[in-house]
């Protein structure tokens, strides 16, 4: 893998391993995409997986019996056979024994004659055939007697250096070789035995072709494995018949399920026959109308619901109209009137414009609930929004003592947001922060990265009690109801302004700590319609302490099992102290 | 998990499967058990073997004895045995046969080899008669060689060296030549039984068996010789096996269990397969226990007892031993020598008178008798007479003969037809019960001096022009046929007499210098003086034939040279007063002399 990419003609060595390489690649990623879809099939079909484990199951049961009976078959074939050569060696031997018994010197005349006749008598005598069993004496403690095959055969290395080296120690012996006669290797039987003889001991072989043998293990081996995959295969399409009598059904039933809760709450099961799965089809159905009738129900009265505040609303808003342009006019003329009434007619117009703001949320609310709220986003530059909800909350943080810091890049950001919106939402944040700043410091932080745009609002007022950062989104909801209002709140900001975030697509969070303050933050993609995966800015702010209060400065942290089972961290004890250095 | 771990276990016992089901191809050695170790070698082994090229040292005639011997043994090693006496560049002259075609040449050696040095090397003469060929089974045929004569040089085989002996340079070519004493050293003769033609009698059958083969394959041998057929001269005399009949390896045997396995292509009935049991029998003398005859496997005939075998059935009809019977006075008389008893003259007194010689045989309780009578004028007639004892009716040949010689019976069990041969004016007769004398034609052309049957009756010697020779006898119709004659080697010449002495040898009456009788083997081969001082031509000759059935321990020869008849063992001549019924003459008369002396049996 030298490639230069200098050179403008790579020698063809080095181009063929990249193309090695990229076939190799492209093959990996073919098998690798295959197994995964193997994989999937297999996670998703019952019936394969069924199938498959009968497969698996009954090949190896199946396998294992038709070893057994093709184990059992040749070797009851092979026991046949040296049962019979060995009556045939035996015999042999003692004939070999009594003739050669004649001779008491090995060069004695005569004796390779006896050698000849012996064999050519224990072969049959007839030397021509050359397909039965061969005999053969050899003498391999004497050198002077020539061994001697009928039919007389080329045997080679049939009779192999172990065997005869057993067979000379005195031992009678055997053993299967394959041997190449005329033009197909035949496997032959060798059982060799000594000959004890006067003048020492000559070896005498029975050599008997295995081919009927061999020929009838392979019929029988065949015929096993046949019948065996013959039974695998029923085993199999039983299983995928049985599957899929049971499977249909309940992928019907998923399918409906699916489609049930999808919506279409029509949508019902086939009921056929009496049996477990018409039960099931029968128990879905009645399941089905019954969720049917209830969410039906349910959504009528959240609609009627929705209805009756958007048309509370706007029937309120007519008369309210008038009762505005009357609480005006006499707020008009409050100067002239008793010092009592002028406090009533200032009273009124502050009621009225909470009021009016209370409905204007509602019917935005409403907007939502009835999904007409649209989203009008164009690219706008969040940095003079964040600026004008400052501007604009300025007096009110100047009334509670309260300044308001801007953390703000100076470049421009630029996202693609709906500007009314988020700047409710902001003024909506701020205006919390101010509320409940307690007369500490608030500080608004606007950051940006390649996908997102956030904005943070901090405070240091009272905080939030653990579980709250969730429940201040909520309708109407106040830390301590007995509390009074003095801004005014309609109880909705922080409601509409979750609604705006997800209108945009982003995140609206909160965060707080009793004693620490509350932080919120606004997430927003750079484009519309984007999803989130992070935020340009955290949401617990730095300066943040730990919930248990925090290591001292410098000080180390013990972890250790803590009540129930738990896993307790928490400040280390002054002594007894371990440390894990790197 | 799970899954991967069945999946892998079915892989491993698919693969197992694939693996273990069938017959391997190939599996490590097992041993089934032990076999005993070999029993050592036996002292039954005889290295009867001639001695090698190095064991006569220096000396050159032992070194020419022991070549003359070195071919002796088993066939298959005769032509590496004599190479070894062969230098190195003479051994190509020496053309290796098959061990069943090698044939030695078995000369006598006319006198001792003659050893002369020259300026050309050692040469070595030998002056030789030729006796006949040494065949692989045994057989000694007639000489194919004409030479007289053979001669090879000698070398030393080290130059340097006296003591690492003798090479023979430029050997005869493509002869093996063995010693009649080589023959006799390293031999043992060893005689089988073949059936002759009639299958009522078997014929002895000389072979030769080398001491080499132990005793174990003697039987081996002996069944291959007996398969194989009896010697070319005496095929027209005997049958044979079935063609193709040969033994399936070798007879195998160990405490009096033997067992012979044939294969005989064309099957031979009980009734054959029981006389060629006989004939293992009668060929193995020594051989005793259990006899198992089997035909491709198949038991045929089981003989338990080979001893009580031969016992009851004997190779001859013999059951009494000979009387010794001799003519005096133109009478016979028998004979009393000293410790055996002495027969009746199976003649009644009227027809015992006028005879020269006579030819006696008893079979069973038939005799049968030829006389040879003379007249007034001097010529010789025959007389036949057959039947029971004392014979009474005789026949009488219509012609008369100027000479005629002792006239013999053809023995056989069947008495009906009794078959004769006698010599008469220089030819061969036949004659029966009725004393027709019919010439009975010869291969050879000659003078016929004598003729003597066996005691089988199927093999006759003859004297034709002063050689002697033998040939069987073929009886078929009735009508007595001779086969081809075959000449013995024998350093007799001008042959007078013949009879036989045995089962296989002969005892010929001729010269060697002077009138001597000598014994010769059927073949020719063996050769011993009996009597080298007769002193006179014998002119009668008679033994009876030493056999294992009915043996004899007296002396079985007796002969008539010059008038006077003598007899063996110890040699001596028969005296008057040793013939019986005779009285001894009114003083003043020369007393007549025994003559003719025979033996009945």
């Amino acid at each position: 893998m030298t490639t230069s990419p200098t050179s403008s003609l790579p020698p063809a060595a080095s181009r063929r391993p990249h193309a090695a390489w990229e076939l190799w690649r492209a093959l990996a990623a073919r098998v690798a995409r295959l197994a995964a879809g193997l994989r999937q099939t297999w996670r998703r079909s019952l019936q394969v997986r069924v199938v498959t484990i009968t497969l698996v199951t009954s090949s190896l049961l199946v396998g294992g019996f038709a070893y057994l009976i093709a184990d059992k078959i040749t070797s009851i074939l092979l026991e046949n056979a040296e049962t019979d050569v060995r009556l045939r060696l035996d015999s042999g031997s003692d004939y070999a024994a009594k003739q050669l018994g004649l001779f008491s010197q090995p060069q004695e005349a005569q004796l390779q004659d006896t050698i000849d006749g012996t064999v050519n008598y224990l072969a049959g005598g007839d030397p021509q055939q050359t397909s039965g069993v061969v005999v053969g004496i050899v003498s391999d403690n004497h050198t002077g007697i020539e061994p001697r095959f009928s039919p007389d055969v080329e045997v080679g290395t049939l009779i192999s250096r172990e065997l005869r080296a057993a067979v000379a120690g005195g031992n009678i012996a055997s053993q299967i070789r394959t041997g190449r006669f005329a033009d197909h290797p035949t496997k032959y039987l060798v059982y060799g035995s000594p000959v004890p003889t006067r003048f020492g001991q000559v070896e005498l072989y029975y050599l008997m072709p295995l081919a009927r043998q061999d020929a009838t293990a392979a019929d029988a081996r065949a015929t096993v494995v046949a019948t065996g995959a013959a039974l695998v295969l029923l085993l199999g399409l039983l299983a995928a018949l049985v599957t899929r009598l049971v499977v249909t059904p309940v992928r019907v039933a998923a399918r409906t399920a699916q489609r049930l809760s999808a919506g279409l709450l029509d949508q019902r099961m086939a009921v056929n026959g009496e049996d477990d799965l018409a039960l099931l089809a029968a128990s879905f159905n009645q399941m089905a109308t019954n969720l049917q009738r209830q969410i039906l129900r349910l959504e009528e009265m959240s609609r009627l619901q929705r209805r009756f505040t958007s048309d509370v609303s706007h029937e309120l808003r007519t008369p309210l109209t008038t009762v505005r342009m009357a609480a005006d006019l006499i707020f008009a003329e409050r100067d002239g009137f008793d010092p009592a009434v002028a406090r009533s007619a200032e009273l009124l117009q502050a009621e009225l414009d909470r009021f009016e703001e209370l409905l204007t949320d509602l019917l935005e609310i409403s907007r939502f609930d009835a999904g007409f709220a649209m989203l009008d986003a164009e690219p706008t530059d969040l940095v003079p929004v964040v600026h004008r909800v400052a501007d604009r909350l300025a007096g009110l943080a100047e009334r509670v003592g309260v300044t308001i810091d801007l953390d703000v890049p100076d470049a421009p950001v630029i996202a693609e947001i709906d500007p009314r919106r988020v700047e409710r939402v902001l003024r909506n944040l701020v205006g919390n922060a101010v509320e409940h700043g307690e007369g500490r410091p608030v500080l608004i932080t606007l950051g940006q990265d390649d996908r997102a745009v956030a904005v943070t609002v901090r405070d240091r007022g009272v905080g939030l009690k653990p579980g709250e950062e969730k429940l201040v989104f909520n309708r109407f909801w106040r830390a301590d109801p007995s509390r009074a209002r003095q801004t005014g709140g309609t109880g909705l900001g922080l409601s509409i302004s979750l609604e705006d975030a997800r209108l945009h697509g982003g995140w609206l969070e909160a965060w707080g700590a009793t004693g620490q303050g509350a932080q919120f933050r606004l997430t927003l993609p750079n484009r519309a319609g984007d999803r989130l995966t992070t935020s340009p800015l955290r949401l617990v702010p730095a300066d943040a302490a730990l919930p248990f209060g925090g290591p001292r400065d410098g000080g180390l942290l013990a972890i250790g099992p803590g009540p129930g089972g738990a896993l307790a961290i928490g400040p280390a004890p002054a002594d007894d102290r371990a440390e894990v250095v790197s | 998990m799970t899954r991967r771990l069945a999946a892998l276990l079915a892989g491993a016992l698919l693969l197992a499967g694939a693996a273990g089901c069938g017959i391997p191809k190939e599996t490590e050695v097992r041993v089934d058990g032990q076999v005993t170790a070999a029993k050592s070698g036996s002292a039954s082994y005889r290295r009867d073997e001639p001695p090698n090229r190095s064991a006569s040292g220096t000396d050159r005639a032992a070194f020419v004895t022991n070549f003359l011997s070195a071919a002796a043994g088993e066939a298959d090693r005769s032509y590496y045995r004599v190479k070894q006496f062969v230098a190195p560049e003479g051994r190509a002259r020496i053309q290796e046969k098959q061990p069943s075609e090698v044939a030695l040449t078995v000369v006598r050696l006319r006198e001792s080899p003659v050893i002369t040095d020259s300026t050309d090397g050692t040469k070595v003469t030998l002056r030789v008669q030729q006796i006949g060929l040494l065949r692989a089974d045994g057989t000694l045929m007639p000489p194919l060689a004409t030479e007289t004569e053979y001669r090879f040089g000698l070398r030393a085989a080290q130059e340097d060296r006296a003591d690492a002996g003798w090479y023979v340079t430029d050997p005869p070519p493509n002869v093996l030549l063995l010693s009649d004493d080589a023959l006799q050293l390293y031999y043992q003769t060893h005689t089988v039984y073949f059936w002759n033609t009639d299958r009522t009698q078997p014929v002895p059958d000389q072979r030769y068996l080398p001491l080499a083969v132990p005793d174990e394959r003697r039987v081996t041998e002996v069944v291959k010789w007996l398969t194989a057929g009896p010697s070319e001269w005496l095929g027209s005399g005997t049958s044979r096996l079935p063609d193709g009949t040969r033994l399936i390896n070798n007879a195998t045997g160990s405490d009096g269990q033997w067992e012979v396995n044939l294969d005989m292509p064309v099957d031979a009935d009980d009734r054959k397969l029981e006389q060629f049991v006989d004939q293992l029998a009668w060929s193995l003398p020594e051989l005793e226990g259990r006899l198992e005859l089997k035909i491709h496997n198949q038991s045929r005939v089981t003989v338990l007892d080979l001893e009580a075998h031969r016992r009851a059935r004997p190779a001859y009809t013999l059951t009494h031993e000979p009387q010794r019977f001799c003519v005096y006075d133109g009478r016979i008389h028998p004979l009393s020598l000293g410790g055996e008893a002495s027969g009746v003259v199976p003649l009644t007194e009227a027809v015992n008178r006028n005879i020269v010689s006579a030819g006696f045989s008893r079979s069973g309780r038939a005799t049968q008798a030829a006389l040879v009578t003379t007249g007034a004028d001097g010529r010789r007639r025959l007389v036949v007479g057959t039947g029971a004892e004392p014979l009474s009716i005789v026949q009488r040949s219509p012609g008369s003969y100027a000479s005629m010689g002792r006239p013999v019976w053809l023995r056989s069990p069947d008495a009906e037809r009794p078959q004769g041969l006698v010599a008469a004016d220089g030819g061969l007769y036949r004659f029966d019960g009725n004393a027709q004398l019919r010439a009975v034609p010869l291969t050879v052309e000659g003078e016929v001096g004598a003729v003597a049957a066996s005691l089988d009756g199927r093999r006759i010697a003859v004297i034709v022009g002063g050689a002697p020779y033998v040939a069987a006898v073929n009886l078929n119709g009735g009508v007595v046929s001779v086969g081809p004659a075959r000449r013995l080697a024998t350093s007799l010449t001008d042959l007078s007499a013949v009879d036989w002495a045995g089962e296989n040898t002969l005892v010929l009456a001729g010269s060697a210098a002077r009138p001597a009788v000598y014994e010769l083997s059927v073949d020719g081969a063996l050769e011993t003086p009996l009597r080298q001082d007769v002193g006179a031509r014998v002119t009668h000759l008679s033994t009876y034939p030493l056999n294992a059935v009915v043996p004899f321990s007296g002396g079985n020869l007796m002969y008539e040279a010059n008038g006077v008849a003598y007899r063996n063992n110890p040699f001596d001549t028969i005296k008057r007063d040793q013939v019986v019924g005779v009285t001894p003459p009114p003083a003043g008369l020369r007393a007549g002399n025994p003559t003719a002396p025979f033996f009945l049996y």
